[in-house]
């Protein structure tokens, strides 16, 4: 079983990310970067596949920055044959240029599978998964949350509004990853030194300018602040009174 | 212990403590339980400025001599620098040392200290004091521990050096008297101590020589110390140190230091107020634990603190953005164990009591410790010979170098302050007048946990603060700053001693700037994710124990 595996490097969901001076993207000093939470679980799927079927390969594919290397070897720790980069300065707002870049890479290599997270926790996109399978006209699943693989063919179960859907699908296929998938294990003391040894391909990304672009950053607006009511029974009904009239939520 | 025993109007920590336990910190080497098993020649536990600079030093000297050495860093934080938290004021000359290709302007460092000012505070007033000489930082650079060792960290990985984070050291692995590695703690276990599906094994590092450089209130060089019966002149004594970091609307362009209010008179410590850069300032209060009290709460005290106008006037406006805390060694040369070596061991900076309280300054210490134990293990490794006399080099170096002479000339200075701040700071005055000769000899001191308490009723240090959430805040806002995402499930590290009376809980309430430890009807509940391995209690109460790698704190410019 041959799996690809693309992620992306994003910053920690608990970071405090402020904009840059631009006010057009993050201001990246003194940010943590992570490994997309969502392709934890595509990582740790492609794992489990490959062990399940005895043998095979699992390649780490993604498109950004030189530190991306840094992100490949997290997943390669965790038990991935190789990684290769395909580095960029700067990673376009389109997402079908990244899709296409992707593509390119991965086409005609082979695998079985090719997965992704569901989306990036960065920018929120959901695309760049669905993209590829349609560029390499492959089905494409999204957001599975269970998947069974045998005979040449896949089932994923999908978790939408109010139940389960059960998709089947011929192999190849390009599968997104959801959370609930799995539990990403974590990387173990021997995974991280052979990290260091396994093969890491870096070359240039080719991708184009994209039909996007981001005009303006702004962060949320700042929460209201809360407000003491009152106290005792008094305040109920003060409470009910301002929730009427005030916020219009009863 | 029966509850409530001892006198109704003093209260010993010391009754109340739980021994360190040993037998769960030093194993025979192939004791069951260990997954992975991997040997390396040299084990580091603990990636802070001690443990990185000796790391660094060892890979350098290995690579000058063209030899190969396996050198592996286990730290337990999710990744580097985020337990790692200091003022910090810091003296470049380990930096000089370590890289001697470098500029000045390559270090780590947010700026040099262009003015200082030390101020002793009244409740609304402030007396600006002659800056003491121990206290003078011309030359020194105002700096964040959590950026030293990140970089450190890089500088590290460049040499090949392996850093391992989210991996803390839980026992020492040991083969008659001698070390000879260390067990990790296992990740992935509910809250009884049962595995999770993602559970990953202790794993056990084997290696010629292990490095403590735990940093303060180490847990391993404590049980090596116990169990090796390796003692000092006067117990170890902390100090707790409650910091926060505020993005202000008005520029600091001075480090300041605070003596007196809001702490009692018979309370050692006092506040730093740093520039990383003119609108962003560190801040902190740092209070000895040997404090009367037993309702002292330093966090409560911190929060008090910035409410005087010296300090409210930058804040004001402003957001605090981090949050954090820390113990400190404070005993200085009488405190520093008679040897901090041994058969296949060497202890390191904050573990070994390498800090000198009067200049405030301990990471270019526990630098040039590191490196001098490189030195001490890279020979012994080259006679094929890690045995305590080959390793016995690294405490010769340290004894003749700057580090025991600077903690030397200070040392009764801070012990003068156990009878009160007034008597303290006049016999710190004649001992900064006689360089040290007066008055001679030692002061006795006697260990936190065994200073009796006050359990006086009525108005508390530090205690009945109401957070604004503007200027003050809560415990529970400091654990969030603190970036502490700590799973919930995981299973207590703490050990907390049995049949707890309440005005134990009560201490341990106020005493931890965390809100583990919260006074219930019935005695005491432990909130254990909370902790943000500060390691007071640990001084004065409840046992801290590593848990899962990655738990605790995550700080980014403390």
């Amino acid at each position: 079983m041959k799996i690809a595996v693309c992620i992306k490097r994003v910053p920690d969901s608990e970071t405090r990310v402020k904009i840059a001076s631009d006010g057009k993207s993050l201001d990246e000093a003194g940010v943590k970067f992570i490994l997309n939470p969502y392709d934890e679980f595509a990582v740790e799927e492609a794992l489990r596949r490959k062990e399940q079927a005895g043998a095979g390969e699992v390649v780490i594919v993604t498109v950004g920055s030189a530190a991306a290397q840094e992100t490949i070897r997290t997943a390669l720790a965790m038990g991935a044959d190789r990684g290769i980069l395909l580095q960029t300065d700067k990673i376009p707002a389109d997402g079908l240029e990244v899709a296409r870049a992707l593509a390119a890479e991965v086409k005609d290599s082979g695998y079985d599978l090719i997965l992704f997270g569901k989306m990036a926790i960065d920018d929120y996109n959901h695309q760049v998964g669905p993209m590829v399978a349609e560029l390499l006209d492959l089905p494409c699943v999204t957001a599975i949350a269970h998947l069974e693989i045998g005979g040449g063919k896949g089932t994923a179960e999908r978790e939408i509004e109010g139940g389960v859907e059960l998709v089947e699908f011929p192999l190849p296929a390009v599968l997104t990853a959801d959370k609930g998938l799995n539990e990403p294990r974590y990387p173990a003391l021997k995974g991280i030194m052979a990290a260091k040894k396994k093969p890491l391909q870096v070359k240039p990304a080719t991708l184009g300018a994209g039909g996007l672009e981001v005009l303006a950053l702004t962060p949320p607006p700042q929460r209201k602040e809360g407000r003491v009511v009152g106290e005792g029974p008094a305040a109920v009904l003060e409470l009910l009174r301002l929730l009427r009239e005030e916020a219009k939520v009863l | 212990m029966a509850k409530g025993a001892g006198s109704r109007e003093t209260f010993l920590p010391a009754q109340y403590q739980p021994p360190l336990p040993l037998d769960q910190l030093i194993i025979q080497d192939g004791a069951a339980g260990a997954g992975d098993r991997m040997e390396l020649d040299v084990v580091i536990v603990g990636a802070g400025p001690a443990g990185l600079a000796a790391a660094i030093e060892l890979a350098q000297l290995a690579r000058r001599d063209g030899t190969e050495l396996n050198i592996g860093v286990l730290e337990k934080a999710a990744a580097l620098g985020e337990h790692s938290l200091s003022g910090a004021v810091v003296n470049p000359r380990a930096f000089r040392e370590l890289f001697p290709d470098l500029q000045e302007g390559d270090f780590p460092f947010r700026g040099p200290v262009r003015k200082e000012a030390v101020y002793l505070l009244t409740a609304d007033r402030r007396v600006r004091l002659p800056v003491p000489p121990t206290m003078r930082n011309h030359g020194n650079s105002v700096a964040s521990l959590c950026e030293i060792v990140r970089w450190l960290g890089e500088k590290a990985a460049a040499l090949g050096v392996n850093i391992f984070t989210g991996f803390p050291a839980a026992s020492l692995l040991v083969d008659g008297p001698r070390v000879v590695g260390v067990r990790t703690a296992a990740t992935g276990l509910d809250r009884a101590g049962r595995p999770l599906a993602n559970y990953l094994a202790p794993n056990d590092l084997v290696a010629k020589v292990t490095a403590l450089a735990e940093g303060t209130r180490g847990m391993l060089a404590q049980a090596w110390c116990e169990w090796r019966q390796v003692t000092a002149e006067n117990p170890e004594i902390f100090a707790l140190g409650v910091k926060e970091i505020w993005e202000t609307k008005r520029a600091l362009g001075t480090i300041v230091h605070t003596l007196g209010w809001p702490l009692p008179s018979d309370a050692f410590g006092g506040s730093f107020m740093y520039p990383l850069a003119p609108n962003l300032v560190a801040l902190g209060l740092v209070v000895g634990l040997d404090y009367r009290d037993s309702a002292l709460d330093v966090h409560g005290l911190f929060q008090r603190m910035k409410r005087h106008p010296l300090f409210r006037r930058y804040l004001e406006g402003g957001e605090m953005v981090e949050w954090g805390a820390k113990t400190i060694p404070e005993g200085g040369y009488y405190s520093v164990p008679t040897r901090r070596s041994g058969d296949g061991v060497v202890m390191l900076g904050d573990s070994a009591g390498f800090v000198d309280v009067p200049s405030l300054k301990g990471i270019h210490y526990a630098m040039q410790s590191g490196m001098f134990a490189a030195r001490a293990v890279f020979a012994a490794l080259k006679h094929g010979d890690p045995s305590a006399v080959r390793l016995g080099d690294y405490d010769r170096m340290v004894n003749a170098s700057f580090i025991m002479q600077d903690l030397y000339r200070t040392r009764n200075m801070r012990l003068a302050f156990k009878d009160g701040f007034y008597a303290g700071a006049l016999k710190a005055g004649l001992m900064t007048l006689t360089g040290g000769r007066f008055p001679g000899g030692r002061i006795a001191m006697p260990r936190d946990a065994d200073v009796a308490r006050r359990l006086t009723p009525g108005l508390r240090p530090g205690s009945g603060e109401i957070p604004d959430g503007r200027l003050t805040f809560s415990k529970v806002d400091g654990v969030f700053k603190a970036g502490n995402a700590t799973r919930d499930t995981i299973p207590t590290h703490l050990i907390v001693g049995r049949d707890v009376p309440s005005e134990a809980a009560d201490f341990y309430a106020r005493l931890c700037p965390a809100g583990v430890y919260e006074r219930i009807d019935s005695g005491l509940r432990v909130n254990a994710p909370n902790c943000i391995d500060c390691k007071a209690t640990d001084v004065l109460g409840p046992r801290w124990t590593p848990r899962e790698g990655g738990s605790g704190p995550k700080y980014k410019r403390m």
